[in-house]
């Protein structure tokens, strides 16, 4: 497995802590324009994804690793269909303990 | 310290109730006589040496009782206590909320005697501590007309009429039998003071039951009573006494009884909560209470809602349940293993508010004589309610009527009011699912019952004592992490009853159940399996149902594919790919004798894929249950 560049896991909240570094996050897909994605962050924050290569079609959620460049938006290096059901609370929740008291755990 | 009761006091408090304060009390210590428990609270007499009370410890008491704090025949000093009335009788009885024990334990009664004919209380009962009664003492069942009275006690009733007809002169004769009829409480009852009348409810009446025995043969038939304070005891009558009583005690109606006597309840057959139990002979007196008010309670149901009822499966407990008829099956006729006999059962259909439904099968005269009723008005959805039902796990959750069972169509209480209410607005709509159908291996998703008790494997292989008395069930999630390919997996079963089958010297299978020859049989599977999880393995047993859904396909199947040849063994590649598969089991851990040594047995009740989803808030909800236990 290869750990020489880890991403933090992000919620809309929690992406403003990591502009410039490498996060990953879950987003629910509103609408897709060619070469950026927009969609809902499992906080249900607006997310905006800029990149050369969103899969298509696009399902119902996507995983996205890559920088982030502002409180709200990402550059996408990889992109992942994530299917049609995902749990989001699941998700958010472990993006809190990821962060919050077991932060020592990841990054 | 006092080391002696205060006499009087009892008849001081009663004639003065308006204590404020518990200051304005002044200290009261009494004996406590006669403790028993009714429930979860204890009831005694209180003796003030002079005069004995009803009374009643609120349930906060009850572990100094159980501790040995307050002892029968101890003294109490009561520290907060209230004079209540029972009912519509006159005389009253203490709640004692607060007391503290005083002095030591003694050996009897206090009886600091006067013979005042004032006193409140039972001026018999003082009496007859001075004629000893030898103490009724009965434990076999005898085929006589059970115990017989001695004639002193009719000596202290003619005196206590005597009394209450002096009192009262001429009144008119009605009113002299409602006054010499001085009603006891069930729960005041004893061996030892005879001569009692009481008001009781006929709550259940049983068939009457021929025997024989060593002693010869005789018929017997018992009755379950209930007064207006909602305590019961069981009466039973032999021979005579029961071809007298049979037709006049009628369920639900009113009597007064007495000249019954009253012994220690055995315990092998005791129905009733009650340290006693009565039998009533020839020289009994039942009398209808016609057209008296009646305030005892009727049948007291507890009732517990259809989704709840997982919980109550093998139990001992047996349970009540309202619900709303959805169907009635026409009567069917199952053998009975014990003698062959054949008894008539019914199925019935029942839905409640938790939207969720129930099979409870009728058995006996119930289904033949209720069931029949209910049949005719299936298409109405009445509401029935049902007191003791036995749960069982057939299909998950079945419910079963046994000979106390007691059926009401249509009752007029709160609960069937909402019921039906609940029914015409929504509940005939909507479709319910069955709550067996939960637990049942036949299901595609998880139950409910898949996220209750869940255990790590640890926790069931740490304890070797677990599921000693009944078994006990745990669902846990883990993976299959060995099938031995070698074992004998399954058995040859009979294809209508499930049951092994004996191979016939002429072609063909016998099977015991049916008594029959098939030319077939079906393969079942009985199967160990390991299991393992993050904390621990186990050895698992797996029925068929539960089996194939770990294996992915029948053990008829599976047994073409043992047999064979070629390089590749479709049989090992199965069970391979049925290893290190994770499911979430629903288990049940019991206690099995293998060799004089007591082993854990571990079997497989039901199997479902993991949703991880709902494995994933599990795991938050404990990760947020450490947090909280930590802080």
């Amino acid at each position: 497995m290869d750990t020489s560049s880890p991403s933090a896991f992000v919620n809309g909240a929690l992406l403003r802590r990591y502009i410039g570094q490498k996060v990953r996050t879950v987003i629910q897909v509103i609408g897709s324009d060619t070469g950026s994605v927009v969609g809902k962050s499992t906080d249900d924050l607006q997310i905006v994804v800029r990149g050369s290569s969103p899969p298509n079609p696009l399902t119902t959620y996507l995983e996205v690793i890559g920088i982030a460049e502002s409180d709200n938006s990402i550059r996408a290096e990889t992109w992942t269909n994530f299917g049609n059901s995902f749990d989001p609370q699941n998700f958010n929740e472990l993006c809190k303990l990821a962060n919050g008291e077991f932060k020592h755990m990841f990054i | 310290m006092q080391t002696s009761v205060t006499a009087g006091a009892i008849s001081t408090v009663l004639s003065n109730p308006s204590f404020d304060s518990s200051s304005d009390r002044p200290e009261i210590v009494v004996q406590v006589v006669d403790l028993k428990p009714i429930g979860n609270r204890y009831t005694f007499s209180a003796n003030d040496g002079k005069t004995k009370l009803k009374a009643m410890f609120t349930a906060s008491l009850t572990p100094e009782i159980i501790s040995g704090k307050i002892q029968n025949l101890g003294l109490i000093r009561l520290i907060d206590f209230t004079v209540n009335d029972i009912s519509s009788k006159a005389t009253k009885y203490f709640l004692v909320t607060k007391c503290e024990a005083v002095g030591s334990v003694l050996d009897a009664e206090i009886n600091l005697e006067s013979k005042s004919d004032e006193e409140a209380s039972v001026p018999k009962k003082q009496k007859l501590e001075h004629s000893p009664v030898t103490p009724v003492n009965d434990v076999k069942m005898d085929v006589s007309t059970g115990i017989t009275l001695k004639p002193k006690q009719e000596f202290v009733s003619k005196s206590a009429s005597q009394i209450m007809s002096e009192q009262r002169g001429n009144a008119a004769p009605a009113a002299r039998m409602a006054m010499t009829r001085r009603v006891h409480p069930l729960v005041s009852l004893n061996p030892y003071q005879g001569n009692w009348t009481i008001k009781v409810r006929v709550t259940n009446k049983g068939v009457m039951r021929n025997y024989k025995n060593a002693r010869g043969e005789g018929c017997v038939f018992n009755v379950e009573l209930t007064d207006e304070e909602g305590t019961q005891i069981q009466a039973t009558m032999f021979n005579d006494a029961a071809r007298k009583f049979y037709d006049r005690f009628q369920l639900g109606k009113v009597y007064y009884i007495s000249r019954g006597s009253l012994k220690l309840a055995n315990k092998q057959f005791k129905t009733v909560q009650n340290d006693y139990e009565m039998t009533l002979n020839d020289n009994s007196e039942v009398e209808e209470a016609s057209s008296e008010e009646m305030f005892i309670p009727e049948t007291k149901f507890n009732f517990i809602p259809i989704e709840d009822l997982g919980l109550y499966v093998n139990q001992k407990e047996l349970i009540d349940l309202i619900g709303v008829v959805q169907s009635v099956s026409p009567t069917m006729s199952i053998r009975r293993r014990t003698d062959n006999e054949m008894i008539p059962k019914r199925d019935i259909t029942l839905a409640d508010e938790s939207k969720k439904t129930v099979v409870v099968s009728l058995w006996n005269d119930l289904a033949t004589g209720i069931g029949q009723e209910l049949l005719d008005m299936a298409d109405k959805s009445p509401v029935i309610a049902i007191k003791s039902l036995k749960v069982g796990d057939f299909q998950g959750v079945s419910l079963s009527t046994i000979s106390r069972s007691n059926v009401v169509i249509n009752p007029v209480s709160p609960e069937a009011k909402k019921l039906k209410s609940w029914f015409d607005s929504e509940g005939k709509e909507i479709s319910m699912s069955s709550i067996g159908s939960g637990m049942s291996p036949a299901t595609k998703n998880g139950s409910r019952s898949m996220y209750t008790d869940r255990v790590l494997l640890s926790h069931i292989t740490s304890n070797p004592s677990l599921g000693e008395e009944k078994p006990v069930f745990f669902s846990t999630r883990a993976y299959v992490s060995f099938i031995k390919p070698d074992q004998t997996m399954w058995y040859q079963a009979c294809k209508t009853c499930n049951k092994k089958v004996t191979e016939a010297l002429d072609s063909g299978y016998w099977c015991e159940g049916c008594q029959k020859k098939y030319e077939e049989c079906s393969l079942r599977y009985i199967m160990a399996v390991k299991v393992t999880d993050s904390s621990g393995e186990t050895w698992i047993s797996s029925f068929n149902d539960e089996a194939e859904k770990i294996l992915g396909c029948s053990a008829d199947e599976l047994n073409k594919l043992r047999s064979e040849e070629g390089e590749v063994n479709e049989y090992q590649t199965r069970l391979k790919e049925a290893t290190w598969s994770s499911h979430v089991f629903r288990v049940s851990v019991t206690q099995n004798e293998y060799n004089g040594e007591k082993r854990q047995r571990v079997t497989v009740k039901g199997v479902a894929p993991v949703d991880f989803a709902a494995e994933a808030r599990l795991l938050l909800q404990d990760i947020s249950n450490k947090n909280k236990a930590s802080q």
